[in-house]
């Protein structure tokens, strides 16, 4: 049987204000349809009966839905229908919205809400909307029609300008079986980046604080560095051993390679294999004043906390490994390092 | 439906933008978000994942979404597309080797349709390092080189 309304209730509601009052009166004009003798749900409240038509409706938005993305030819009315049905549901909601219960109507609107959701990502999908582009709204209608309305052909690929040509000015580059040394302290420069490229077998000492280091295709390198107080990036080296202090560290592409760190943040590897870490040991005269001014005198431990981009679980990556003790290197001492060849 | 569009406007009153920081690896995003949040910058770990920080600014509140910029995890910004606002395109202007990467992954996103509609920024960043390019060679560099793009895309370049 139909549940009466609750009258105190509605009485309440209905001194409270005009609008609840007048809620009320629609929700009575509705009992008498649905007690009237033409319905055949009159033994169903009006709660179930919304609920039922709601689930057919939604089952109807839903199979459209779907539809279009199980048939793309038939994409376009199947997404119509969808349409259709997700406006049966709004209109279905809103006509019931005065008998349902609070729930009911909440979990009705964030169904209808999802399925509309649903259709806008189906229809973006189908037919992409236009990008935002300028348009001269003055533009004579009357002007001769423009050649077929292709993409101007994309400038020629202007030859790729030689790497080690464009690279910042500092740095040490195609270089074999040398030692390379700068002292940033004892240079006037004053600025404090670095780029290494294509060096092999060579050993690199760079002296001082340095603001940022680039490395680059290095191969049985030896490279001492003093103190980075920004951002060191490391690609495609292999056979090689670092010792340096720096604030952050990227690792990319990097086999069989041994890095002796201190970091103010955990280092990262990405696409490395066969890399080991230690901690950083080098010395040389007034390195402690460097690191101190780098902000880099205390150890953080974090030489041990890589995180490797390629191994995202709790298990230990198989891409590194610490060194073991009895293997690592003893602490470097470079102060009496010279230039094999002058390289200014 | 009468409720919906009353909700829509009220949230449409709270002035509420989302902007989304992107650019490769090293870059500087989470460096800049923190700066401009006053906060402190001196232990940054490269970002494993993405971080929020929501920033009032007049009576706009600016929900910054700074996304990790590593090449095994861009795959993963498309995830953060759905109503962005504004598009950060950060780029170190000193890492000349990478310029090539940097526009691809550019491209890449300006293709993207869930983000027609968001402006775009180009954040030229580390300007101060000798040798970097220059703003309007960034530009140049990652839009002039397609036409089309540049006339879609207004561009701002901050010093």
């Amino acid at each position: 049987m139909e549940p009466e309304p609750d009258h105190t209730k509605a009485a309440a509601a209905a001194g409270a204000g005009n609008r609840k009052h007048l809620a009320m009166l629609e929700r009575l004009s509705k009992r008498a349809v649905i007690l009237s003798p033409d319905s055949n749900s009159s033994d169903a409240s009006p709660v179930t009966t919304f609920l039922s038509c709601f689930a057919a409706a939604k089952l109807a938005a839903e199979s459209a839905l779907s539809a279009c993305r199980s048939s793309p030819e038939d994409a376009p009315s199947s997404l119509a229908t969808a349409a259709a049905a997700i406006d049966d549901l709004d209109r279905l909601v809103a006509e019931a919205s005065h008998s349902l219960p609070p729930y009911e109507l909440r979990s009705a609107l964030a169904a209808v809400s999802d399925l509309r959701a649903a259709h806008r990502l189906a229809a973006s999908d189908l037919r992409p909307k236009k990008s935002f582009s300028f348009r001269n709204k003055s533009k004579a209608p009357n002007k001769p029609p423009q050649d077929p309305p292709t993409l101007p052909p994309p400038p020629p690929e202007q030859p790729k300008p030689n790497v080690q040509v464009i690279l910042p000015g500092f740095g040490f580059r195609g270089r074999k079986d040398t030692t390379l040394l700068k002292d940033l302290r004892v240079s006037d420069e004053k600025d404090g980046d670095f780029t290494l490229t294509d060096l092999v077998s060579c050993e690199v000492h760079l002296k001082g604080k340095w603001r940022a280091l680039y490395v680059h295709k290095l191969k049985d390198c030896r490279v001492f560095v003093g103190a980075v107080f920004g951002s060191v990036l490391i690609e495609n080296v292999e056979h090689c051993t670092f010792v340096m202090a720096a604030h952050q560290i990227r690792i990319h592409e990097v086999r069989a390679t041994d890095f002796y760190l201190r970091a103010r943040s955990r280092p990262i590897i990405e696409d490395c294999s066969g890399v080991r870490f230690a901690p950083h040991a080098l010395k040389y005269k007034g390195i402690e004043d460097d690191l101190r001014d780098a902000g880099l005198e205390e150890e953080t431990g974090n030489w041990a906390n890589v995180d490797d981009f390629k191994w995202l679980r709790a298990v230990q990556s198989p891409n590194w490994c610490l060194i073991p003790e009895e293997e690592r290197l003893q602490t470097i001492e470079i102060s009496d390092v010279q230039d094999r060849e002058d390289d200014k | 439906m009468g409720l919906l569009s009353i909700i829509r406007k009220i949230k449409r009153k709270e002035k509420e933008m989302r902007i989304l920081m992107v650019g490769l690896d090293n870059s500087g995003k989470t460096t800049i978000v923190l700066k401009i949040n006053g906060e402190d910058t001196s232990v940054i770990s490269p970002t494993l994942g993405f971080n929020i920080k929501t920033i009032k600014y007049h009576k706009y509140s600016l929900n910054i979404w700074d996304v990790g910029g590593q090449k095994t995890i861009r795959s993963y910004w498309r995830n953060y597309f759905e109503q962005t606002d504004g598009l950060v395109w950060v780029v170190d202007s000193s890492d000349i080797r990478r310029l090539d990467d940097c526009r691809a992954e550019l491209h890449n996103l300006l293709k993207e349709e869930r983000l027609a509609g968001s402006s775009l920024l180009v954040f030229a960043n580390k300007q101060d390092i000798q040798g970097a390019l220059k703003p309007s060679e960034i530009a140049k560099d990652l839009i002039g080189r397609t036409t089309a793009d540049a006339s879609q895309w207004p561009m701002l370049v901050i010093d």
